[in-house]
């Protein structure tokens, strides 16, 4: 019994995204599944249009900057808990886990009070600063998981030949953390580039991300060429898959630290 | 460098990143309740005395409930057969993986692609004459929690599965070898210790489907509302800012309510287990 319905659940998972790729090669102008002839014209006008070009450019850049900046913070954070074995270290990480418990509409309102008391709320600024918020959950887990296995022996062999603190920390320290540090990369930058639920909130005329652009779009329209973005995001996440499978291998995602 | 500068300045940043994050949450209870510079619950009664908003509320936890059952429902069994697969388990984990990864977005649109009047469903349907006209499958509570349900399941199973992955098959093989039917195993020896699995898929997948605005919008239409979707008409169509903030408060009080309870048992359930403690 439990295996049919973990069969029909493994189909169940990517069905929708098929059927989203698949309607994207529709020549119709309206979106229906089965489509109505194939062709690729849905495909040229996203790629043709200064618009959503612009906006794939701006979460592509929202989500390097994010990824980048909460890596670097849950590095230094993970090193405190585990390096210096700080007090109150665990109360610390579950502090840094906080945005995971939170409904994601109510971080949205709380973004907005705290972007317009920054006087961000509508800029690229802003976005960067909850995106690495929102993020911080997905990159700390990887880095402090990397770092507790790494050996801090290592380190004070180096140090006792006579390197200096920081060649140390280039040459052995941080590669010894690679693998880590490069999945937390990737992971807080897939959830960056997807997020849509709190970013919507936050978007404005000078700012638009490609999750919250096609959002309005399948609200207000039919038109086959959310289908063709759709479709684009979801070859850009399946390669983002792709590179974290062969850093760290798939089953990273259901270890236990 | 004394210890203490240098933890302090390791913790700078997301310190000051989660600094940002609790001065929004004090400014957004501040703003729901303090009016004109003095308290005031004009916003939480504005709320309570509106049938139609205490319905809404009442919606919401139903729909997350069930979504939170039936996610349980199909993910404990796929979760189980993924951990004890004994073929090339990556190719399954890849299905559950990926499309979790895939935004809720184009999930969700997926879904109306299928469920829509003219989708994949009443495609078929119509065609073969099945019926006539094509059937509401969706902008109904069944669309909703069918998109739901796709939508978090992921979380669920990936929470289940890490934990039953770290259970030796041979705990459930010593265990009917003593003469343990496979159900009185399943029930004794497996299923009390996937329980802390189990407790944070379910916190997961409730907080989530409480707090979900772009499912429900998009399955669900803007008739029946749902808090996180109310919180967006507000914010979105009436710029009504205090009124939004009482709503995501009265929407953070419901689901800590319900979630850190469940915490507190999953703390205490791993603490014994891991004590060796019998349950």
């Amino acid at each position: 019994m439990s295996r049919y319905i973990a069969l029909a659940v493994l189909l169940f998972l990517p069905l929708p995204i098929v059927i989203v790729v698949l309607s994207s090669f529709t020549s119709a102008g309206y979106l229906s599944f089965p489509i109505k002839g194939v062709s690729l014209k849905w495909y040229a006008e996203f790629l043709g249009s200064a618009d959503w070009l612009k906006v794939l450019g701006t979460s592509a850049l929202l989500a390097l900057i994010g990824a980048f900046v909460s890596t670097a913070a849950s590095f230094a954070a993970a090193w405190a808990v585990v390096r210096h074995k700080m007090r109150f270290g665990t109360a610390y990480e579950t502090i840094l886990l906080t945005p995971l418990i939170f409904p994601h509409a109510a971080i949205g309102v709380i973004m907005i009070v705290t972007l317009s008391g920054l006087g961000w709320l509508g800029t690229f600024t802003g976005l960067v600063l909850v995106h690495c918020i929102l993020t911080i959950p997905y990159a700390y887990r990887p880095v402090v998981a990397a770092l507790r296995k790494a050996d801090p022996a290592l380190e004070e062999a180096a140090a006792s030949l006579g390197s200096r603190p920081w060649r140390t920390f280039w040459q052995v320290s941080l590669p010894a953390v690679r693998p880590g540090l490069v999945t937390s990369l990737l992971f807080s930058f897939i959830i960056s580039f997807d997020e849509v639920t709190v970013t919507m909130f936050l978007v404005g005329p000078f700012v638009m991300t490609l999750p919250v652009q096609v959002f309005s779009e399948v609200l207000e329209s039919a038109s086959p060429i959310i289908a063709a973005v759709s479709a684009a995001l979801v070859l850009f996440t399946s390669l983002m898959v792709f590179i974290l499978d062969k850093v760290v291998g798939i089953q990273f995602f259901v270890e236990r630290d | 460098m004394p210890r203490s500068l240098r933890i302090s300045l390791l913790l700078l940043p997301s310190g000051l990143l989660m600094a940002v994050f609790v001065y929004g949450l004090i400014r957004l209870i501040g703003s729901s309740l303090i009016v004109d510079g003095t308290l005031d619950f004009t916003y939480y009664e504005a709320i309570f005395s509106r049938s139609d908003y205490v319905a809404m509320l009442g919606r919401t936890l139903r729909i997350a409930a069930m979504t939170t059952f039936f996610s349980l429902l199909l993910g404990f069994p796929t979760a189980y057969y993924v951990a004890r697969y004994r073929g090339n388990r990556n190719i399954l984990l890849l299905l559950i993986i990926f499309p979790w990864l895939v935004s809720i977005v184009v999930r969700s649109y997926g879904w109306v692609v299928i469920l829509g009047p003219r989708g994949l469903i009443n495609g078929v349907l119509t065609w073969t004459g099945v019926v006539e006209r094509p059937l509401k499958l969706m902008y109904n509570d069944f669309g909703v929690i069918l998109g739901l349900v796709h939508v978090l399941l992921p979380f669920m199973i990936i929470a289940i599965l890490s934990v039953l992955m770290q259970i030796p098959r041979t705990l459930e093989e010593a265990s009917m070898s003593l003469g343990g039917r496979p159900a009185h195993s399943f029930r004794t020896v497996l299923l009390p210790l996937a329980m802390p699995g189990v407790l944070t898929g379910i916190t997961l997948v409730y907080l989530m489907a409480t707090g979900a605005i772009v499912t429900p919008l998009l399955l669900g239409g803007l008739g029946d509302t749902m808090l996180g979707t109310e919180i967006f008409q507000e914010v979105m169509h009436f710029f009504d800012y205090p009124k939004a903030a009482a709503l995501a408060t009265v929407l953070l009080v419901t689901a800590l309510a319900v979630v850190l309870p469940i915490q507190l048992l999953e703390r205490w359930l791993s603490a014994r287990l891991s004590d060796g403690g019998a349950l």
